[in-house]
């Protein structure tokens, strides 16, 4: 889904449905590689049975990285995608199927948005070829130093769709990857691998759905079967929740923002393109050839969990009293529905719905509000009642003219608040007017190192004076210069001395025109105008749009819940109507042209592709695209209008591109196919899903067998030989067979000589034009345990709540032993020392305060801690049950005694304080032994290092390891004499 | 051919006026049809059956140049261009391209 706020704001408000990976790494000794050994437990404490592979997420950034350097030639890029792909597998570790499906060709509904994207890669791989030159030269002849121009080619990315020799190559290299793992690896021995290249047509993660739905249509299906599923799309989570499967999780790249790119010219990062100056890189430290590879620069997976995204939207969901029975699962395919307002990939937003202003809440709220009047749910199975959603709409409608009203007040709130911090950024850059240096240069507070006592102060004062004089002369000299107007005092700030200063509002950017302005009485009028060129009296049209947009949702909804329903079928506008538009559109939509059938491969090529990227196609073909005799001509523009659509940047707004016209294309393909040569003949056609297998598999004699037979029909895999995954068998042409070589793709890695792999053509199990799946779950579906605090946890009086974390809910939790903590303590007290920890120096000014308590009868000067501070450390992620509790209490206890704590006493503010926020918000108000205890429990624990030295500074060790967390930093201290 | 001529060229060559009817898009309101249409049909008597095809492909090279900001060759600009002498349209829409964009924001 083409909506990159919307995961965002999904793991914003439903925080608990995601998880960190752990990944068990491959170790190296005496410089021998030693793989992980997958066949070992999950060390995620889950055991999940299928993985599944949305493989264009993968190509991508393994063919052309953004944050590292660009594989060098093709084969490269192929290593770097099974490398992937075994990461991925370590992490999940599959126990029955992977499936692999990479784009095919896509319905026509997809075209416009592949259009948009390739033209604009086109232009901007231009682009960048074009500043990059013009760069390169201006350095090289302010004498710059730049590493050689690589004689490599510009990858274009757009290579990266069904048809391409490149796709066909990638195709090949996964057979023999497949064959070599399922050969030598003994972590996929038993696994069915199910590769579905770009010649199936269809997009990778429909395939995966296609797959699954029509698996558990049929009554083998277990319906306990774990599935993950690996890809970034928004839409995933969408997809995932329509399968109705207990079990399926989603597994991810962790989304960084702001990650350093290096820049394109010298390699090196911290700064872009157009700063670069093309200096010598740095000798940095004893090992420099170290230097380029950013620390923790490998990205990180994280787990969504659908069952747990489950439980948050069934709170959200469930209503009572309804006139109509609840069925929770039908609830979710309404919210799923109604997330496809929000964006998808086959349609443009409505206006008044922005993902960033709540839209999602805005229409649950609405939906539950006007439950009553609709008197039952949207949707059934991926049908959709139009009436209900009229009725949705029309009430979304009401609030339209607010919603805009609103976004542009919080708008200009937005950049009046930008401005005023440009503002004190500068005053902040430009410090006080006048410092003191040297010894007598001011100190933070509460740092551990005092300042030493000041020597020579009248030399430090005259040099002081002196300097300021020099300043003042220097600032005179400039006044002159510029004719007065300098602001500049004695000041030491050197910059902006002797500049005119800029008019005001120089640093507020330039705003893109925008004549609609919806906020603005007759902002429909307007639209309209502005965006279709035509009035707003012309209802024809007006209906027109607002029944393809019905059609749409139709047809997307069909998309997810029973496959395609139309190849053909597509949005033949570049906007979206007002949700105050949908009126009477009941009748607007009856049903789709049936047997339609999907692009071929080099003709979805003709249809995506700007002429720029021509030399992906025949010769003849790409005539087709620049020739002016041509006559599908219009379909090539050089140059598009975009639509900044009140956005910033060109890659935001919308590409106003022609839409390509069926029937003539074909017309014009007709005369040129006979150009083809049998090999793009070859890549044109579509072609199968493959299964592969090694031979402890138990279906692996079945198939071996049939190519011992020559079986020249199609075979129904037996049920009982492959956990009950059903589907269609045909030989393959040139098949894997085991103890036949195979040959490698790629030079640098070996052929397998001892293939044990066996490879045959898998259809997905076949059912009627007319059968609906059912958006159920299915019979013998075992629920997982639930994760959320329930809400009435309070009310039971148990214990306190622990959050879970990972998948095991009785997971083991690491723990340092008593020397544990007394190293830490000891080494975290010496990094102290040296620079002080992030935050160790600035304590929040109440906390201060409150801080300087002083223990009654110790003669120690003990300064408590105050809780604001633990937030600032970075709460600790996890709150089991210590391992010792009675230990601690009794230390506690012990400590207790000894600074005469007891309650209502600063002290036992103190120690309440320590957990993190919502054990805060359970024992506030609680005092005395009985709130210790309760308060006591977390990961931290907390003592007094009394032995080494006797004021008494507060360490706090931290038991929660074994995630890879680093500890907190240590706890700030005060010194007090 | 100002509007009343087009309306009796149409009346006068029903066969053709229906065929061009059915070169409309889905997406062409009545204000970018009717131009387009006038396009077609003052040129179509120099593009014979195999190769009406083209002068669609110019009629949309034309139209998604005045009313989608569209950029084509320079050759094939002027080509259009000239075989739309006389079509007269009415307020047209303005366009930044991409390129423009760029440029812009560029010189920034």
């Amino acid at each position: 889904m083409g909506v990159p706020a919307f995961f965002r704001w999904l793991s914003r408000k439903y925080a608990s449905i995601v998880v960190h990976c752990v990944e068990e790494k491959g170790k190296e000794c005496n410089g021998v590689r030693i793989p992980v050994d997958t066949t070992k437990p999950n060390p995620n404490e889950v055991e999940f049975d299928n993985l599944y592979l949305d493989m264009n997420g993968i190509i991508h950034p393994c063919t052309h990285p953004e944050d590292k350097a660009a594989p060098k030639n093709e084969d490269e890029m192929m290593v770097a995608i099974f490398e992937y792909i075994d990461r991925l597998f370590n992490i999940v570790r599959p126990r029955r199927v992977l499936y692999m499906a990479i784009d095919g060709v896509a319905p026509r509904a997809k075209m416009n948005q592949q259009r948009s994207r390739r033209f604009r890669a086109s232009k901007e791989g231009v682009e960048l070829v074009e500043e990059k030159d013009r760069i390169r030269e201006e350095i090289i002849q302010r004498g710059g130093y730049l590493p050689p121009e690589g004689v490599k080619e510009r990858f274009d990315s757009n290579c990266i769709t069904p048809g391409t020799e490149f796709m066909d190559n990638l195709a090949q290299c996964l057979r023999y990857y497949v064959a070599d793992r399922l050969s030598n690896d003994p972590g996929w021995r038993n696994i069915t691998v199910l590769l579905s290249d770009a010649s199936v047509p269809g997009e990778g993660e429909h395939k995966i759905m296609d797959y699954i739905r029509r698996q558990r249509a049929q009554p083998n299906h277990d319906p306990n079967t774990h599935h993950c599923l690996c890809g970034a799309d928004a839409d995933l989570i969408m997809l995932g929740l329509a399968t109705h499967e207990p079990n399926f999780t989603i597994i991810r790249e962790e989304f960084k923002p702001n990650k350093p790119r290096p820049c394109a010219l010298c390699g090196q990062t911290g700064h872009e393109i157009k700063d670069c100056q093309g200096t010598a890189r740095e000798k940095q430290g004893e090992h420099d050839e170290f230097a380029d590879s950013m620390p923790a620069s490998e990205q990180e997976f994280i787990f969504i969990r659908l069952c747990v995204l489950r439980e948050y939207l069934a709170r959200e969901l469930t209503m009572a009293s309804l006139p109509f029975p609840f069925d929770f699962e039908r609830s979710i395919d309404d919210w799923v529905f109604m997330c496809f307002f929000v964006g998808n990939d086959f349609l443009p937003h409505l206006p008044s719905l922005e993902i960033r202003e709540g839209a999602i809440d805005r229409l649950v709220n609405i939906y539950k509000d006007i439950v009553h009047k609709t008197g039952g749910y949207l949707t059934e199975n991926g049908y959709v009642n139009l009436e209900r959603v009229e009725l949705i709409m029309q009430a979304v409608g009401v609030a339209e003219d607010n919603i805009f009203k609103k976004r542009k007040e919080d708008d200009e709130g937005f950049k009046r608040r930008m401005k005023d911090k440009r503002k004190r950024m500068k005053v902040e850059q430009r410090g006080p007017a006048h410092m003191t240096s040297g010894q007598f240069a001011p100190q933070a507070l509460g740092r551990r190192d005092r300042p030493e006592a000041v020597q020579n102060a009248r030399h430090q004062a005259f040099d002081m004076r002196m300097q300021s004089n020099k300043d003042a002369a220097q600032s005179l000299k400039a006044t002159i210069k510029n004719g007065g107007n300098s602001s500049a005092g004695p000041s030491g700030s050197t910059d902006g001395r002797g500049m005119k200063r800029k008019a005001d509002d120089s640093d507020s950017e330039p705003e893109p025109e925008d004549n609609v302005r919806l906020w603005e009485d007759g902002w429909k009028q307007r639209y309209f105008k502005t965006k279709f060129d035509v009035d707003a009296s012309d209802d024809d049209f007006r209906k027109k749009v607002v029944q393809s947009y019905v059609e749409g949702l139709c047809w997307v909804l069909r998309y997810y819940y029973q496959g395609c329903a139309s190849w053909k079928w597509y949005f033949p506008f570049h906007y979206a109507p007002f949700a105050s538009d949908f009126k009477d559109i009941k009748g607007m939509f009856t049903d789709f042209e049936k047997e339609t059938k999907p692009f071929k491969p080099l003709e979805q090529l003709m249809g995506v592709f700007p002429a720029a990227s021509g030399n992906f196609l025949p010769t003849t073909w790409r005539s087709l695209m620049s020739s002016p005799e041509s006559s599908i001509i219009d379909f090539y523009p050089d140059d598009f209008a975009i639509d900044l659509n009140g956005k910033k940047y060109a890659w935001q707004g919308v590409a106003l591109l022609p839409f390509v016209d069926e029937r003539r294309l074909w017309a014009a393909l007709a005369d040129v196919y006979p150009n083809l040569t049998p090999e793009e003949r070859r890549r044109n056609s579509m072609g199968s899903d493959l299964m592969f297998l090694g031979k402890s598999h138990p279906l692996f004699d079945f198939i071996h067998e049939l190519y011992r037979t020559e079986s020249q029909e199609s075979t129904e895999i037996p049920a009982e030989l492959c956990h009950g995954i059903l589907g269609t068998l045909n030989l393959d042409e040139s098949p894997i067979l085991p103890d036949k070589l195979v040959t490698s793709p790629i030079p640098t890695l070996r052929d397998i000589s001892q293939n044990s792999a066996i490879g045959v053509k898998f259809k997905d199990p076949h059912f009627a034009d007319e059968f609906v799946f059912k958006a159920v779950l299915l019979s013998g579906a075992k629920m997982p345990n639930k994760v959320l605090k329930p809400g009435d946890w309070e009310k039971g009086n148990r214990e306190s709540w622990r959050p879970q974390l990972g998948f095991n809910q009785h997971r083991q939790q690491a723990h340092l032993d008593q020397s544990g903590f007394r190293s830490l303590g000891h080494s975290m007290n010496r990094n102290q020392r040296g620079s002080g920890g992030q935050y160790s120096n600035t304590p929040p000014p109440n906390a201060y305060q409150q801080g300087n308590y002083r223990a009654p009868h110790s003669g120690g000067h003990q300064p408590f801690q105050h809780s604001r501070q633990n937030s600032l450390l970075g709460t600790p992620p996890s709150y089991h049950q210590p391992q010792y509790p009675r230990q601690q209490q009794q230390q506690q206890r012990q400590q207790q005694q000894q600074y005469g704590g007891s309650g209502g006493h600063g002290w036992n503010r103190a120690t309440q304080s320590q957990p993190s926020a919502y054990q805060q918000n359970m024992s506030r108000g609680q005092a005395g032994q009985g709130a210790q205890g309760r308060a006591a429990p977390g990961g931290y624990q907390q003592r007094y290092d009394d032995r080494r030295d006797n004021r008494g500074g507060q360490h706090q060790g931290y038991g929660g390891a074994g995630r890879g967390y680093p500890a907190p930093p240590a706890s700030r201290r005060y010194e007090w004499n | 051919m100002a509007n009343l001529d087009v309306e009796d060229f149409i009346q006068q060559n029903r066969a053709v006026a229906d065929e061009v009817e059915t070169y409309r898009g889905y997406w062409e309101s009545d204000k970018h049809w009717q131009p387009r249409r006038e396009f077609i049909l003052r040129n179509i008597n120099d593009f014979e059956e195999p190769h009406v095809d083209q002068l669609l492909a110019l009629s949309m090279v034309w139209a998604n140049n005045v009313f989608m900001g569209c950029r084509y060759s320079t050759e094939l600009l002027e080509k259009v261009k000239e075989m739309a002498e006389g079509v007269v349209v009415e307020d047209a829409p303005v366009f930044k391209t991409r390129d423009e964009i760029m440029k812009k924001q560029q010189g920034q």
